[in-house]
């Protein structure tokens, strides 16, 4: 068999990881209502509240970056 | 299975188990002799140097029971070192390969990240370990030492189930299963497992990884390496590897049972053990012996002090193994000769240069622990 | 990066410089390795002394402590015992697949 590299993200450091930070074009965050799970876009100075059903609780979204672990 | 494991598995016993050399007592509450003594210079007028001629004529290796997933055979003939270390290097010291490390590109699941890494490191696969190296740790994956497989499920209504009013909802992927882990070829591994090799799997497709509710996805990437069970005891090629020495009963001809206590005498034993005759004549049948518990249940009972001994014979280990992974269960025991083997041309090879060394410069040898060359 | 730890070194201290009594560190192994081998060391009668230990269970070797009779060579006697041990590993892999061959045994079904 040749060494050929296998998928190569092992090593490399996800985009805008430590060190490098990459400013980001400013985009409305979007939350999740803990209520009632709709979308919402909360923009600075506005009141967190959910358009659908008026609920303040919301949910941060996931990371859209890949985490690395080791199966231990 | 049980019906039959008395025709196989059990014979009469050999003379020489009756040698008390080679018997550890049982005690209410303690074990004597479990020592051995055979050694140059422990008993006068005996040599007990090592031969390889009379180790090899008292040597018995016996395979007793297999299936699929275990074996049991018996080691006679061998110090405990040795059998200790065929069992510690099962456990610990044959490579399989195992799932190292996890990519999370989404997990919506309510099981965390780090959980279920650790889960899906667990699970055992069918790879051969043979056919691979062991990763560089500096060095960047390769086909030759890393398998890929791909874990991508999202759990849906299924929508083909009647739309009636209160009829059950059915969902897909309700449950995230080995089975769904996908193998992605590296390089030139889908020319390698062609044929008779099936391709890299888990071993059991039915492993319950974790559970999903409608929407939740878990997408990620798994990296399995070669490794071995000291490392992490995922890579241990065996659900357990054990031995038990065999069991011996001794009656005692001077101090017989009495025949209205004999049931009860029988019933101290594991069934099958001790035989009630005609008259209630007590006796042991041999060939169950090895099923004995040794519970010890005989010592506790002041009428039959005296009339029977517990032993165990030292040098007789029942092996029970039983393979978790990509090995057969009768192919483990060889090849933890073979790693025995390995690990002693290993340390043959450091000491012959040792030697080399030594010879070089007679009598010298340097503080720092390398010997001085000559002249130096 | 060059390996520093060698797989096995003579230790310093209670040693003879004839090699009549050494003790012998060995690297990256454990109990299983050490029992064994001073096992097949004790059964040299040349051996007047054999013992090993672990002396730390977090690093990673084991000393091999062996004195001998009449100012012989304890690194003879170590490489005998290895060679003696080798010859052991393969008269048991020969007896184990010689039975394993006949089918003398009883087989079963056990699902996983």
């Amino acid at each position: 068999m040749n060494s050929q590299p296998a998928t190569n993200y092992s090593t490399q450091a996800p985009p805008g990881g430590p060190g490098g930070f990459m400013a980001a074009p400013r985009q409305e965050m979007e939350y999740l209502c803990a209520d009632c799970g709709a979308k919402n876009e909360i923009r600075s100075r506005e009141p967190i509240r959910c358009r659908e059903c008026g609920h303040r609780i919301m949910y941060k979204k996931r990371t859209k970056r890949m985490v690395q672990f080791e199966a231990r | 299975m049980a019906s039959s494991s008395a025709a196989a598995s059990s014979s009469r016993l050999p003379q020489s188990a009756y040698n008390p050399r080679r018997h550890v007592g049982v005690h209410a509450e303690r074990v004597s002799d479990v020592s051995s003594t055979e050694y140059p210079g422990h008993y006068p007028g005996e040599d007990h140097s090592w031969d390889l001629a009379k180790f090899r004529e008292n040597l018995k290796v016996e395979v007793k029971r297999l299936s699929q997933r275990s074996v049991e055979f018996d080691l006679v003939g061998v110090d405990a070192s040795i059998a200790n270390a065929f069992r510690r290097i099962m456990i610990a010291e044959i490579p399989t390969i195992a799932t190292e490390h996890v990519y999370v590109w989404n997990n919506t699941s309510v099981i965390h990240d780090e959980v279920l890494a650790h889960r899906i490191g667990l699970v055992p696969l069918n790879v051969p370990p043979g056919m691979f190296k062991y990763r560089n740790p500096n060095g960047v994956p390769t086909d030759q030492d890393t398998i890929v497989f791909k874990l991508n499920v999202t759990c849906e209504v299924d929508k083909n189930t009647s739309k009636e009013k209160g009829a059950p909802r059915k969902l897909i992927h309700e449950e995230v299963l080995s089975g769904d882990l996908e193998w992605v070829p590296q390089g030139e591994q889908a020319s390698v497992f062609t044929g008779d090799l099936p391709p890299p799997a888990p071993t059991n497709k039915n492993i319950v990884l974790a559970k999903l509710r409608p929407g939740q996805e878990i997408d990620m990437d798994l990296h399995a390496i070669k490794g071995v069970g000291k490392d992490h005891a995922k890579w241990s090629p065996v659900a357990t590897a054990s031995y038990r020495l065999h069991p011996l009963v001794i009656l005692n001809p001077s101090k017989p049972i009495p025949p209205h206590l004999a049931q009860k005498f029988a019933n101290c034993f594991s069934p099958g053990v001790v035989q009630v005759g005609k008259g209630g004549r007590v006796s042991i049948d041999e060939r169950n012996l090895r099923k004995e518990s040794m519970s010890r249940e005989v010592l506790r009972h002041k009428e039959f002090e005296g009339s029977v001994e517990l032993k165990r014979i030292r040098d007789w280990f029942i092996f029970t193994v039983e393979s978790e992974g990509p090995y057969a269960p009768q192919d483990l025991f060889p090849e933890s000769i073979r790693v025995m083997r390995e690990k002693i041309a290993n340390i043959r090879h450091a000491a012959e240069a040792l030697l080399a060394d030594v010879d070089g410069a007679p009598g010298a040898v340097a503080a720092d622990g390398d010997v001085e060359m000559g002249g130096v | 990066m060059s390996d520093p730890t060698p797989k096995i070194k003579i230790l310093q201290g209670a040693l003879e410089p004839d090699l009549s009594a050494a003790t012998y560190q060995i690297h990256d192994e454990s109990h299983t390795l050490g029992n064994a081998l001073r096992w097949m060391l004790m059964k040299n009668p040349k051996v007047e002394f054999c013992g090993y230990s672990v002396p730390h269970p977090s690093e990673n070797h084991i000393h091999m402590r062996i004195q001998m009779y009449d100012n012989l060579s304890s690194l003879d006697a170590l490489l005998q015992a290895l060679s003696n041990l080798d010859d052991l590993c393969i008269t048991i892999d020969e007896a184990y697949q010689k039975n394993l061959g006949e089918g003398q045994y009883e087989r079963w079904d056990e699902q996983s």
